[in-house]
């Protein structure tokens, strides 16, 4: 076996013996799909936006993947950033740890996206499953971005966890999809592509080759800061 | 970990009559029989702290030197804050340095202060990944890792999560990492914290044979009782280091 791939898996384990983390794995697509729906559907009304119910269960298969990779990615570095930092020096170097750490991250990323896909399938069916499924991918290698870019720069675990939740939460609330407005800020959030992508797909729809390029640049680019933030938090440094 | 940086030697121009040790020491050389394996000079470190307008700078290392010689148990010490973890630190490669030269030969084993460990993963997922991390086969690594168990007596242990570890065993772990792929030169920043009294004896013999091989040790600690079982102390003063 491969550094990488003994690296990898190590960190895998390390991250699947929490006990709370399975349970959530499980719960949280659950609770958001089955119940967090109709929430976000009466929610959408209020801020004068039009997301049908079917968009909203889709939706929110999207933004459990999300808020479990982002916390996963935000918890990965920020309890095993010292214990990374003495393997780097003790020859594997932290460009090795960073990529087992993202390898790590995407493979846990894989899993949520698989348990938020098959609960939005049993809910309610979805017309494109395939596009469905690399959409809710999406929404989870963003949010490994975000999560290991707050990691990196956040050492205090509630501060980091507070902000991972901040930015979920004005990303989740201000889109287009949520609100009335069409165009302005929220087009600009990072989810704003892979949302339109699992709506259209929820309900049987293509989705224009705009929304396609904007997923595929914001999540490779999510990809690229979060392997950033790994190596970041895994090198020599000057300390906060 | 192997960076080398080469120093330049002080002009010589020595007074006559002067000791061995003194003579080493003004010509930057190793005052023990064996030769430097690793050296600090004139390393220099300040900290930011907080957010203006109640930003502050504080000058924790001034100019900081040591040198430790193969076959040399040399210690540090100094009062709580004094920064003798930064300096380690810096040694070490896990904090960058604002200033000054550090040397070293060969491989370098560290054990820091407080356990740098993984949780959730096993005493024997530890051995694997930090083997692999020294570039150890599978045959070197239980040669060495079976020794170490028996050494530190906890090989019972082996199939336990950190998390499931006494802070003794913890340490006895960390401790053990930083021993097994036979150092150069090994830093050890309070490696006792958490041992028993048997196991407090245990390290020292094991660090003598070490050092009997020619493993060069630095030990830090803020209070070092077992003055008489180091060949030389450090003492770290206002972010200097004074020989005592």
């Amino acid at each position: 076996m491969s550094a990488f791939a003994l690296t990898s898996g190590r960190f895998v384990r390390e991250q699947l013996r929490a006990p709370l983390t399975l349970v959530l794995l499980i719960a949280i697509p659950v609770f958001f799909v089955l119940i967090f729906a109709d929430v976000l559907g009466e929610f959408s009304k209020a801020l004068g936006g039009t997301l049908a119910t079917q968009s909203a269960t889709a939706i929110s298969a999207g933004w459990s993947a999300a808020f479990l990779s982002g916390t996963l990615a935000f918890f990965m570095v920020s309890s095993s950033r010292a214990a990374d930092r003495r393997l780097a020096l003790a020859g594997l170097g932290p460009a090795k740890v960073a990529l087992s750490r993202i390898a790590a991250a995407l493979a846990l990323g894989v899993t949520v996206t698989a348990v938020a896909f098959l609960t939005l399938w049993l809910r309610s069916g979805i017309g494109h499953p395939l596009h469905a499924l690399v959409a809710i991918f999406a929404f989870a290698a963003i949010y490994i971005g975000i999560g290991a870019v707050v990691g990196a720069l956040v050492s205090d675990p509630l501060a980091g966890s507070l902000l991972v939740l901040a930015v979920f939460s004005i990303d989740a609330f201000s889109g287009p999809q949520m609100t009335s407005a069409a165009s302005g800020v929220g087009t600009y959030l990072p989810t704003y592509h892979a949302a339109n992508l699992l709506i259209a797909a929820g309900g049987g729809q293509g989705s224009p080759a705009a929304d396609w390029r904007g997923v595929a640049a914001v999540a490779l680019g999510a990809l690229t800061v979060a392997l950033a933030a790994f190596w970041l938090a895994a090198r020599a440094r000057s300390p906060r | 970990m192997s960076a080398a940086e080469t120093t330049s030697r002080p002009p010589s121009g020595l007074e006559p009559g002067l000791t061995r040790e003194e003579r080493a020491r003004a010509l930057g050389e190793c005052p023990a029989p064996g030769h430097c394996v690793l050296r600090a000079e004139d390393v220099r470190k300040s900290f930011h702290r907080g957010v203006w307008p109640r930003r502050r700078t504080v000058e924790v290392l001034r100019g900081a030197s040591l040198m430790v010689c193969g076959g040399e148990l040399v210690g540090l010490v100094g009062e709580n804050g004094s920064g003798k973890s930064t300096l380690m630190q810096i040694v070490v490669g896990l904090l960058t340095r604002d200033g000054g030269i550090v040397w070293q030969e060969g491989r370098l084993g560290y054990c820091p202060q407080l356990p740098m460990l993984w949780g959730k993963l096993t005493v024997d997922e530890h051995f694997e990944l930090f083997a692999r991390a020294y570039g150890m086969d599978a045959g070197a690594r239980d040669g060495a890792v079976g020794g170490l168990l028996v050494e530190l007596q906890f090989e019972r242990y082996r199939g336990y999560r950190v998390e499931e570890l006494s802070g003794g065993t913890r340490q006895k772990l960390n401790l053990a990492l930083a021993l097994m792929h036979e150092p150069r030169v090994l830093l050890l920043d309070e490696p006792y914290s958490g041992f028993d009294w048997e196991t407090y004896l245990r390290f020292w013999e094991m660090s003598e044979r070490r050092r009997e091989a020619g493993m060069g040790i630095l030990i830090v600690s803020h209070i070092l009782t077992e003055r008489e079982r180091l060949d030389r102390v450090y003492e770290l003063r206002e972010g200097r280091t004074v020989q005592g």
